[in-house]
């Protein structure tokens, strides 16, 4: 955990030790938020190009708000989609097995990402903040609470159209939030970076959409 | 004899008599006592009258209670899973199972993260006594909710969900400093909301 811990331990004395991301005051400096400032950050986490998210966040970076926007989304998922699975007599036949499907995928992408950046950014030089990056991950997300709740819309297109505005905004949050990272690498290793990104953020929302949300046309027969 | 205001063994022969006491006396008795244990701390927990003392009561922790609990509410709901679900009982059953232990842990987690100082049994204890007007729920609507159409399932289902709610918001929001009660209350509701959502539709 020494990638991990290198800025850290200065502003954080709790966290010297080796093990010490055992412990649960290791993790404590990052739950000091209050509820306004949740829902702030939430908010300007719809607004990509707008400077509001990172002024918030600068200085104290939370891992309330990834831990259980994240929980909110795969609630939302399952009651939707569990929706969306009625047909039109009424009879109905539901799945819970979203429940583990959707809490591997939204957890595996907002806290396997920053890893997997931080490590490929650590090995190219940069200077990057491990939980500041799971920070802005897991607040990224947040825009799949009021996309989930518009597929209740059982129309096709609409659907696709919500998971493409979803991509576009989240993608472009997360690289204007790495962007003062980004601007210290070199031209090439910049798109290694911004690759990453983009594929990450393209196979979330294409398994979002083809495993829950699978639409079915009124006339079929299942 | 009232095993929960047993005093503590002075000493190694008074522990003994104890244990002989307890290997003497039948079965049944020994379950009886455990039963009454549950229900007291039952009553306790979600009967707002009953919390005199601030909480005190739940030092005594136990996970029997729980366990039952999330025992009933899984069986219930796997009970019907064929003609209900696409998955199979044995997969609901792990499903809510796994949600409830999970679920208080993660729960519990949270207030200690944010400040709270809990023993982290306790709080698993209260919110596994606060499933029960869930599992209520969940049997009102196995037995019969076939014959109700959707809006009437819905009023004992948002009943319960408020009452295991109210019931365990007090004690979490007393945990943790006043500018983060509702992000110590929040999971919480998350919680019942998720188990009262599978009772509704399974």
């Amino acid at each position: 955990m020494d990638f991990f811990q290198e800025e850290e331990e200065e502003e954080h004395p709790e966290q010297k030790g080796c093990c010490a991301f055992l412990t649960i005051k290791y993790y404590q400096p990052y739950f000091n938020v209050s509820e306004d400032d949740v829902i702030d950050r939430v908010k300007a986490s719809f607004l990509p190009f707008r400077k509001d998210f990172h002024e918030r966040v600068a200085g104290n970076p939370d891992l309330w708000g990834p831990l259980w926007i994240s929980a909110t989304i795969i609630f939302l998922i399952t009651a939707v989609a569990n929706i969306n699975q009625m047909n039109l007599e009424g009879q109905t036949t539901y799945s819970v097995a979203y429940v583990p499907q959707s809490a591997a995928l939204l957890y595996c992408i907002s806290f396997g990402t920053p890893v997997i950046l931080t490590l490929v950014m650590k090995i190219l030089g940069s200077d990057i903040r491990f939980f500041h990056t799971l920070c802005l991950y897991g607040y990224s997300m947040s825009i799949l609470m009021p996309i989930t709740i518009l597929c209740v819309i059982r129309n096709s297109i609409l659907q696709w159209c919500l998971v493409g505005y979803g991509m576009i905004s989240s993608s472009s949050f997360l690289i204007m939030g790495m962007r003062k990272i980004l601007g210290d690498l070199e031209q090439s290793k910049r798109y290694i970076i911004i690759g990453i990104v983009l594929a990450m953020q393209f196979s979330l929302y294409l398994l979002y959409k083809l495993v829950f949300f699978k639409v079915i046309e009124k006339n079929s027969t299942e | 004899m009232d095993y929960t205001n047993q005093k503590h063994p002075q000493n190694y022969s008074q522990m003994e008599d104890l244990k002989t006491l307890d290997l003497e006396e039948s079965v049944s008795e020994t379950i009886m006592r455990d039963l009454r244990m549950i229900a007291y701390k039952l009553k306790y927990v979600l009967i707002p009258k009953e919390q005199e003392d601030n909480g005190k009561e739940l030092r005594n922790w136990d996970l029997w209670g729980p366990l039952i609990f999330c025992l009933a509410l899984a069986m219930t709901l796997s009970f019907k899973a064929d003609s209900t679900t696409t998955s199979s009982k044995s997969d609901v059953f792990a499903i809510i199972f796994v949600l409830i232990w999970v679920g208080a842990f993660v729960v519990t987690l949270n207030a200690q993260l944010l400040g709270g100082k809990v023993s982290f049994f306790q709080s698993v204890c209260l919110l596994g006594y606060c499933v029960f007007p869930i599992n209520i729920e969940a049997i009102i609507i196995a037995f019969i909710g076939s014959y109700l159409p959707f809006v009437v399932k819905l009023i004992p289902v948002i009943i319960c969900f408020a009452w295991s709610a109210y019931s365990s918001v007090g004690f979490m929001a007393s945990l943790v400093p006043p500018h983060k009660k509702k992000l110590a209350v929040y999971p919480v509701f998350l919680f019942y909301l998720f188990l009262s959502w599978f009772s509704l539709i399974v």
